[in-house]
C-alpha cells in the first residue's frame, strides 16, 4: 500500500511532522546498522532462519488428543464447559421453539411492530417485506434457526461485552489492560477463531455460538467503555454534588448517558454476529449459513443466493432498526409495548388456530434456476473471448502473472530482516513507537511459528487486493461524495456487498477468474470495497464547508477543490479507509483459501477439515499476527471506534 | 478472558442445574423441534454423499415417519461429531484408519454400519478429448512431456495439477516430488471451486490435469480418463512422505453412533441395510448437481423408479 | 436572620489544591510553596490551582469568588464539598471538619447541606425537566410522588411552569439554567454553590438570571457562594468578594472596598472601568463636617451610593449631610464626590472611615500596598478569624 499513500502523503504532511519523521528514520537506521550485520552473519539467507523457529506440532497434537480423550470424563469439561455448552443448547432451543410456535405470521407481526415502535412505519413495512421474502424463498425454517442462534449469541455477547465494558469504563487500570486485547480482537479474521472453539466444544451449535460471542463481544465492550468514559464530566459532577452513591451514579447517570454508544455497540454486535453465524456454518451452526455452504458443495449459485438473500435482509433490517433505536428516532415508552405485544400474540394465535404457522408451499418462489441460468450465461460470455478487452480469465491470468507473482516473489526475495525493518519504519512513521514495536513483534512471531513463506504469500495477496480496493474504492467514494444521486443508487449495492455471505459469490468468482489467487483477491475486493467507499464519501462530505466556500470564492475549479482542499482535509478519513480496507481484505483473503488462494487460508481450512490442530492453529495464529501487523502499520494515531462503515 | 469465562459459567450453571454435564452427549438444539423421532445425518461436501443422504432422508421421512436433520461437516470432524452423538450416521466414508482405531476400537463410541455398496477410487484425470488427441498422455511417465500444455498463471513455468478440497485424502504433493514431475499442485480449496474450474476448462476444450475421484457425477458431464500412476501395492502409501504409487480402490463404509446403533430403532436398522450401486448414486448426484433439482426432489424421483431396490432396506 | 455572629457556614483555612505527582509535598515545603506557577511546574511537574486560601462564608451572605479563568476559583468551590479532594488545609461547615468526613457523612453533606449550580448546567439529557429537578430528591430516596410534587413546586418557582415534561435539549440556555437552579433548590440546602452559572448565557438572559438570584436571596436569605469571572456580576450580587489570581486570594472585601481601595495594581487594573459612583457609598467621599454644614443641606443615608449623593448635591447646590440614625457622620461636597468619580485618592483624613472602624481592614490594604514576602508564609495569616481580615494580602 506504500505505493498508494505515497503520492498524497508528502504534500499533505505538515512541515512540522517532517523532522520527527527524519529523526525516527535515523534512529531506525542506527538500530539496523548495529543489528543487521550481526543477524546476517549469524543466519544468512533471505527466509526466516530455521534456528529461530519453534515447532509446535507435537505439543499441539498432544493437546488435541488429550482433549478428545478426556472430553467426556474430565471434570473441567463435565462441570465447567459442559454446562456452558448445555446452556447454549437449551437457550437456542427455547428461542427456536418459541419462534416456530409463533409461526411466520407471529414472528413477522412481532418484528414489524417492534420496528414500527422503534423506527417508524417505513422501516416496519421494510421489515415485513423482508420477513415475508425469507419465507417466500422457502427459507423460513433456516432463517428461524439462524435467528435463534443470533438471539442467544447476541444476548451473550452483549452481556459479556457490557460487563467487560463496565469494568473498563469504570476503572482506568482495567481499561488499559483490556484495550489492546479488544483492539486486537477486532482486527482478527473470523476464520481464525473457529478451530480452537471446535476442538473444545466439537462441531455444532455450542461451538458456533461461542465463536460468535468471542467475535461479536469486543465491539460491545469497546463501545460500552467508550460511552462510559465519554460521559459529560459536568453532568457526572452534578450527580456527585447531589450526593449520589456509586450505584446511583452508574444506574441513573452513566449508563443512560452512554445510551447512544451502548446501542451502537448492540448494532455492531448484531452485525458481527450475523456475519459470524454464516462463517460458523463451517463448524455446524446450521441455519441459513449451512444452506449456503451446502449449496456451495453442489456448485449451486442459485440455491446459495436463495439462502444468502435472507441473510442480507436480516442484516439490513437489524442494522436499520437498531441504528434507529440508537439515534432515538422516537422516544420509546413502556406503555406502547403492551398493545404491540398483544397484537403480535393475537396474530400468532390466530395463525395457530387456523393452522397456518407453516408457510404455504405454493407460495414459495424458486429463484435458484433463473439465477443459475443467469450466472451460466454470464460466465459463459465473460470468461474468455470478449473482443478487445479479453475475458475475465485473461485478466485473472495477467493479474496473477504481472502483479501477484512479482509482489510475492519480491516479498520472498527480500531478506527477512529487511521486511521487519520496512514494517517498523512504516508503522513508526504513521503511528508511535509502540505500534511499531507491536507490528515488528507480530511479524517476528510469524517467523518463529515457521510459516514465513505462506505468510508472505498471503501478504502479497492482501497488498494486491488492498491496492485494487483503494483505487476503485476511493474513486467511487469521490464520485459518490460529488453526486447525491449516485450515492443513493450506490447505497443498496454497498449494503448487499457488505452483508452477502462471501460463500455466495465465491463460486461465480471462480467461474469468472478460474481457480487460484486471483478469485480470492476479487472476493476480498468485493467485500472490502463498501467500507472504503463509505469512509471516503463520509470523509469528503464532512470537510468543513467554509474551507470549500473559501476555495470556491478564490475561483478554484471543482477538480482543484477536490485535490487541494477536500482530499487533504479528508486525510484522516482516507487513512481510516486504508486501515479498514486492509483489515477487511485480510478477512476474505483467508476465506479465499476455499477457492485456491492457498497460503495461510488453505492451512486454516485444512486444519478445520482434517481436525489438524497443529496446521490450523499455527496458521490461525499467523493470521492473527499478520492482521495485527497490518492494522498497526496502517493505524493513524487516532483509533477508530467502529468496525465496518 | 478468565473473568468472562467464570462469569459466564456462573450464570449458566444456574441455568443448567448443578452436577455434571457431559457435552459430548448433547443433541442439536434444532433437532426434533416438532416432537417427532429424529435422526441426524452427516452430509459431506461432495455430491455423492448428498445423494446418499437425500435418499435415506426421503425414505426415513416418508416410509418410516422420522424427522431428519442434516449437518454439513468435513470428514474428520464428522467422526468426532458422530462419536459425540451430534450426528447419528455417516453414510459414506473413504477410509480414516486413525479415526476408526480411536473411536471404534478404543473408545467404542462408533459402530461400523457395513458397506455402502459403492467402491471409491481416487486418481489423476485428464479430459477424454485430450486423451484422444494425445493417447500417450495417460501414462505418468509422459506427463513431463506435456507439462507446458497444463501451464496456468498459478503454476507458473510448471504444469498445473489441480487438487480439491483440503478435507480430501491426497498424496499429490508427495507424488509429484517422488515421481520427479515438473508439476505444481494447485489446491482449489473446495470441491465447488474445483468443479467450477473443470467445467470452465471443458467448455473451452482446454487441457487440464486434475485430482479426481469416482464415483462422481461430473464424469457424466465432463468425460475424463485416468492417468496411470505406478500401481498400488498394499502398504505402499504407509509413509505419506514417500508415497510413489497410485491410490487404492476403497469400498465405501457406513458408520453409526454406537448408542444409536444399539437402541434398536427402525432408523438404525434401515441405515445398516442401506446399500446401493455406483450407478444408483450417480443418477441421484447428477439430478442434484447438474439438473439442479433440490436433493429432496432428486431423491423422490429416484425412489419412485427404484421401488424394488429400497424395499429391501426397510426393516 | 436574627443571628449576630454565629459560626460561619464555611470556614476555609490554608486550603491548597495541587495537581500532579506527589502533590502533598508542595504545601508542606515552604520553599516549593513560595514558587511561581511556571517554576513549580518545572521543578515538580505539579500545578497549584488553589494556594493557601483562607476565608469564612457567613450565614446569609452572598460570597462571591471572582477571578479570570485559570485563577483556581472553580477548583476552590469544588473543594468545598470535596468534589475535588483538597491537598492541604482545613474546611469546616458549621464547625464540622469536611475533610475528616467519611463517605456517608460526605454524601449527607452533599445531599442536604450544599447544592451546586453548574456553568454548563449538568442536566441529565434523558430526563424531563421535572425528573431533573426531582433528581436530587430521588438520590435521597424520597418517594416518587412526593419528589415530583416538590419538584413541581420548584419548577414553578423558577418560572418554568408548563415545561415540566420537556427535555433539556428542548430548552434554551436560560431555561436550562433555571432547571439547574431548581434542582439545587429542591433539596433545600443550607448553602447554594454557583460555579459561573451564567457565563454561558446571553447578556440579556444573564441579567434576568442575576435578578432571579437576587430575588431568591432576598426571599429566602439562603447562604450562597458564587463563582464568577464577571466583575459586574460580582459587584451586583456579592455581599463580599474574594478576588483570586493564580490560585491565591489577592483581596477580600465588600464591593466598595475592592473598588475604592484596590489591594494592588492587579486589582486596580481590574476595577478600573467600574462605574465607581454606583458602587461606592458616600462614606468614601465624606469629610468631617464643619459646624455650619452639620446643620443644613440635604440628608442622605451612609449606604447611599455616590451617584445618589451627586444627584442630591447637584439639586441642593450645597454639600449633603450623611446622617445615620439622626446623627450626622459628616458631609459630602461636590469636590469630594468628583474626586471619587475621577478615581483620585480619597482625602487622607477620610481613609480610616472606610469600612467598619473595628475592622482591621486597613491592615489588608497596608499589606497590599507594601508587599512583604515574609508575610506570605502560611502561618502568618492566621490572625484573622473575622472577615474581611482573611484577605490574602501577599503580592503576586
Amino acid at each position: 500500500m506504500a505505493t498508494i499513500t505515497a503520492p498524497t502523503s508528502p504534500r499533505t504532511l505538515p512541515s512540522t511532522l517532517k523532522r520527527p519523521a527524519v529523526r525516527k528514520l535515523l534512529t531506525l537506521a542506527a538500530i539496523a546498522a548495529i543489528l543487521v550485520p550481526l543477524l546476517t552473519t549469524r543466519w544468512p539467507g533471505t527466509t526466516w532462519p530455521a534456528q529461530l523457529t519453534v515447532d509446535l506440532t507435537t505439543p499441539l497434537t498432544h493437546t488435541s488428543d488429550w482433549i478428545i480423550d478426556n472430553r467426556d470424563t474430565h471434570p473441567l469439561f463435565l462441570y465447567g464447559l459442559g454446562h456452558v455448552s448445555n446452556a447454549v443448547v437449551l437457550s437456542v432451543r427455547a428461542v427456536y421453539l418459541a419462534l416456530l410456535t409463533a409461526g411466520w405470521p407471529g414472528v413477522t407481526a412481532l418484528a414489524a411492530l417492534t420496528a414500527w415502535r422503534v423506527a417508524g412505519p417505513r422501516l416496519a413495512a421494510g421489515t415485513t417485506a423482508a420477513f415475508l421474502t425469507c419465507a417466500a424463498l422457502g427459507m423460513w425454517v433456516p432463517t428461524m434457526q439462524t435467528l435463534a442462534l443470533m438471539v442467544v449469541a447476541v444476548a451473550a455477547s452483549v452481556a459479556v461485552g457490557t460487563v467487560l465494558g463496565l469494568a473498563a469504563g469504570l476503572s482506568g487500570r482495567t481499561d488499559r489492560a483490556l484495550r489492546p486485547v479488544l483492539d486486537t480482537m477486532q482486527v482478527l479474521p473470523a476464520f481464525a477463531y473457529l478451530l480452537p472453539v471446535v476442538l473444545v466444544f466439537g462441531i455444532g451449535v455450542p461451538a458456533a455460538v461461542l465463536a460468535t460471542v468471542v467475535y461479536a463481544a469486543p465491539p460491545m465492550a469497546r463501545l460500552t467503555a467508550l460511552g462510559l468514559r465519554g460521559a459529560d464530566r459536568e453532568v457526572l459532577e452534578a450527580v456527585d454534588s447531589l450526593g449520589a452513591t456509586a450505584r446511583q451514579r452508574l444506574l441513573t447517570a452513566r449508563i443512560p448517558l452512554a445510551r447512544k454508544d451502548l446501542l451502537l455497540g448492540v448494532n455492531q454486535t448484531i452485525m458481527m454476529a450475523l456475519s459470524m453465524a454464516v462463517i460458523a456454518s463451517v463448524i455446524g451452526a446450521g441455519g441459513l449459513g449451512d444452506r449456503v455452504y451446502q449449496a456451495l458443495a453442489s456448485v449451486d449459485v442459485g440455491a446459495a443466493l436463495a439462502a444468502g438473500i435472507p441473510i442480507v435482509l436480516l442484516a439490513v433490517v437489524l442494522d436499520r432498526v437498531t441504528a434507529a433505536a440508537g439515534a432515538g428516532v422516537r422516544p420509546v415508552r413502556r406503555a406502547v409495548w403492551v398493545p404491540a405485544l398483544a397484537a403480535a400474540a393475537a396474530v400468532a394465535l390466530a395463525a395457530r388456530l387456523t393452522g397456518r404457522t407453516d408457510w404455504p408451499t405454493g407460495w414459495t418462489l424458486h429463484i435458484a434456476e433463473p439465477v443459475n441460468r443467469a450466472v451460466d450465461w454470464m460466465t459463459a460470455h465473460l470468461y474468455s473471448g470478449v473482443p478487445v478487452v479479453g475475458g475475465t480469465a485473461d485478466w485473472a491470468a495477467r493479474f496473477t502473472t504481472w502483479i501477484l507473482d512479482p509482489v510475492r516473489a519480491g516479498l520472498l526475495w527480500l531478506p527477512w530482516w529487511s521486511v521487519l525493518l520496512a514494517v517498523a519504519a512504516l508503522a513508526w512513521l504513521i503511528g508511535t513507537w509502540r505500534t511499531a514495536l507491536t507490528a515488528v513483534l507480530a511479524l517476528a512471531a510469524i517467523g518463529v511459528l515457521g510459516v514465513w513463506k505462506p505468510s508472505m504469500d498471503t501478504l502479497s495477496q492482501v497488498l494486491a487486493a488492498v491496492a485494487v480496493t483503494l483505487v476503485v474504492g476511493v474513486a467511487t467514494g469521490i464520485a459518490a461524495a460529488r453526486s447525491d444521486r449516485f450515492e443513493r443508487l450506490l447505497r443498496p449495492v454497498l449494503d448487499v456487498c457488505q452483508t452477502m455471505p462471501q460463500f455466495v459469490y465465491l463460486i461465480p468468482v471462480v467461474a469468472l477468474f478460474g481457480v487460484g489467487r486471483a478469485p480470492a483477491v476479487a472476493a476480498a475486493v468485493v467485500y472490502a470495497l463498501p467500507a472504503v467507499v463509505r469512509i471516503t464519501t463520509q470523509g469528503l462530505r464532512q470537510v468543513d464547508p467554509a474551507a470549500l466556500e473559501a476555495a470556491g470564492s478564490l475561483g478554484a475549479t471543482g477538480w482543484q477543490q477536490l485535490r487541494q482542499v477536500q482530499l487533504p482535509l479528508a486525510r484522516p478519513a482516507l487513512l481510516l479507509a486504508v486501515n479498514q480496507g486492509v483489515v477487511l481484505v485480510l478477512a476474505v483473503v483467508i476465506i479465499g483459501g476455499l477457492v485456491g488462494g492457498g497460503a495461510l487460508g488453505y492451512d486454516v481450512v485444512f486444519g478445520l477439515a482434517q481436525g489438524d490442530l497443529a496446521t490450523g492453529l499455527v496458521a490461525g495464529a499467523a493470521i492473527v499476527c499478520l492482521g495485527l501487523m497490518l492494522d498497526r502499520v496502517t493505524q493513524p494515531t487516532g483509533r477508530r471506534t467502529t468496525k465496518g462503515a | 478472558m478468565r473473568l468472562r469465562t467464570t462469569a459466564l459459567a456462573g450464570t449458566l450453571l444456574l441455568l443448567t442445574g448443578c452436577g455434571a454435564a457431559d457435552m459430548t452427549q448433547q443433541a442439536s438444539p434444532f433437532a426434533g423441534a416438532r416432537g417427532a423421532k429424529t435422526v441426524t445425518l452427516s452430509v459431506q461436501s461432495w455430491v455423492g454423499a448428498q445423494a446418499n443422504v437425500s435418499v435415506a432422508q426421503y425414505l426415513l421421512e416418508h416410509e418410516l415417519g422420522y424427522r431428519v436433520d442434516t449437518v454439513q461437516v468435513d470428514e474428520v470432524p464428522a467422526w468426532d461429531a458422530l462419536s459425540q452423538g451430534r450426528v447419528d450416521a455417516i453414510l459414506e466414508d473413504w477410509g480414516h484408519p486413525d479415526q476408526e482405531q480411536r473411536y471404534v476400537d478404543d473408545k467404542g463410541t462408533i459402530a461400523r454400519g457395513g458397506g455402502l455398496g459403492v467402491t471409491g477410487h481416487i486418481g489423476w484425470y485428464v479430459p477424454t478429448y485430450l486423451a484422444k488427441q494425445h493417447p500417450d498422455i495417460t501414462d505418468w511417465r509422459n506427463l513431463d512431456k506435456y507439462a507446458p500444455l497444463f501451464r496456468t498463471a498459478e503454476s507458473g513455468s510448471k504444469g498445473q495439477l489441480l487438487d480439491g478440497s483440503p478435507s480430501y485424502v491426497t498424496n499429490d504433493k508427495a507424488l509429484v516430488k517422488n515421481l520427479h514431475l515438473d508439476y505444481q499442485v494447485v489446491f482449489a480449496g473446495s470441491e465447488a471451486a474445483q468443479i467450477t474450474q473443470i467445467r470452465q476448462f471443458a467448455k473451452e476444450k482446454k487441457p487440464f490435469l486434475t485430482y479426481w475421484y469416482a464415483p462422481q457425477w461430473l464424469f457424466e458431464k465432463v468425460p475424463m480418463t485416468e492417468v496411470k500412476l505406478p500401481p498400488y501395492k498394499e502398504g505402499c502409501d504407509a509413509d505419506p512422505e514417500k508415497v510413489a504409487c497410485a491410490y487404492p480402490h476403497t469400498p465405501l463404509q457406513k458408520y453409526l453412533n454406537a448408542g444409536f446403533a444399539k437402541d434398536g430403532s427402525k432408523a438404525a436398522a434401515f441405515l445398516k441395510k442401506f446399500r446401493w450401486t455406483t450407478e444408483d448414486q450417480n443418477e441421484v448426484s447428477l439430478m442434484i448437481a447438474d439438473e439442479k433439482l433440490s436433493p429432496e426432489e432428486a431423491a423422490k424421483k429416484w425412489v419412485e423408479s427404484h421401488r424394488s431396490t429400497w424395499q429391501a432396506w426397510l426393516p | 436572620m436574627s443571628t449576630v455572629t454565629t459560626t460561619p457556614v464555611f470556614s476555609v483555612d490554608g486550603l491548597w489544591k495541587v495537581f500532579g505527582p506527589k502533590a502533598d509535598r508542595v504545601p508542606a515545603d515552604p520553599e516549593l510553596a513560595a514558587l511561581g506557577a511556571a517554576e513549580l511546574r518545572a521543578r515538580t511537574g505539579c500545578t497549584a490551582a488553589v494556594r493557601d486560601v483562607s476565608f469564612d462564608v457567613r450565614k446569609g451572605e452572598v460570597f462571591v469568588v471572582m477571578g479570570l479563568s485559570g485563577s483556581g476559583k472553580s477548583t476552590l468551590v469544588r473543594c468545598l464539598t470535596r468534589l475535588i479532594e483538597p491537598t492541604a488545609g482545613t474546611i469546616a461547615i458549621d464547625g464540622e471538619d469536611v475533610r475528616a468526613m467519611d463517605r456517608s457523612r460526605l454524601r449527607a453533606l452533599r445531599r442536604h447541606r450544599a447544592a451546586m449550580v453548574f456553568q454548563h448546567f449538568g442536566l441529565l439529557p434523558h430526563r424531563t425537566v421535572l425528573d431533573n429537578v426531582a433528581y436530587g430528591l430521588e438520590i435521597q430516596g424520597v418517594s416518587r410522588a412526593e419528589r415530583r410534587e416538590r419538584a413541581a413546586e420548584f419548577v414553578a418557582k423558577v418560572g418554568l411552569e408548563g415545561m415540566e415534561h420537556r427535555r433539556p435539549g428542548q430548552l434554551s440556555g436560560g431555561q436550562r439554567q433555571r432547571v439547574g437552579l431548581a434542582r439545587a433548590l429542591a433539596v433545600d440546602p443550607e448553602v447554594l454553590l454557583f460555579d459561573e452559572p451564567f457565563s454561558a448565557l446571553d447578556p440579556l438572559i444573564r441579567r434576568d438570571m442575576q435578578e432571579e438570584v437576587v430575588r431568591l436571596h432576598r426571599e429566602e436569605g439562603r447562604t450562597m457562594v458564587f463563582i464568577t469571572h464577571d466583575l459586574g456580576e460580582a459587584l451586583k450580587l456579592g455581599d463580599r468578594i474574594a478576588l483570586m489570581r493564580d490560585g491565591r486570594v489577592v483581596q477580600l472585601g465588600t464591593p466598595e472596598e475592592i473598588v475604592a481601595t484596590p489591594a494592588d495594581d492587579y486589582v486596580r487594573e481590574f476595577v478600573r472601568d467600574v462605574p465607581r459612583e454606583q458602587v461606592l457609598t458616600v462614606r468614601t467621599a465624606m469629610r468631617i463636617a464643619t459646624a455650619e454644614e452639620a446643620g443644613s443641606g440635604p440628608a442622605i443615608r451612609p449606604e447611599a451610593t455616590v451617584s445618589e449623593a451627586i444627584e442630591a448635591v447637584a439639586r441642593a447646590g450645597t454639600p449633603a449631610r450623611v446622617v445615620d440614625s439622626g446623627r450626622c457622620l459628616g458631609v459630602v461636597d461636590a469636590e469630594g464626590l468628583l474626586g471619587v468619580v475621577a478615581g483620585a485618592t480619597p482625602p487622607a483624613d477620610a481613609a480610616p472611615v472606610v469600612g467598619t472602624p473595628s475592622d482591621p481592614a486597613a491592615g489588608s490594604r497596608a499589606a497590599g500596598a507594601a508587599p512583604d514576602p515574609m508575610r506570605a508564609a502560611p502561618g502568618q495569616r492566621r490572625e484573622a478569624p473575622r472577615p474581611p481580615a482573611g484577605t490574602n494580602a501577599e503580592q503576586i
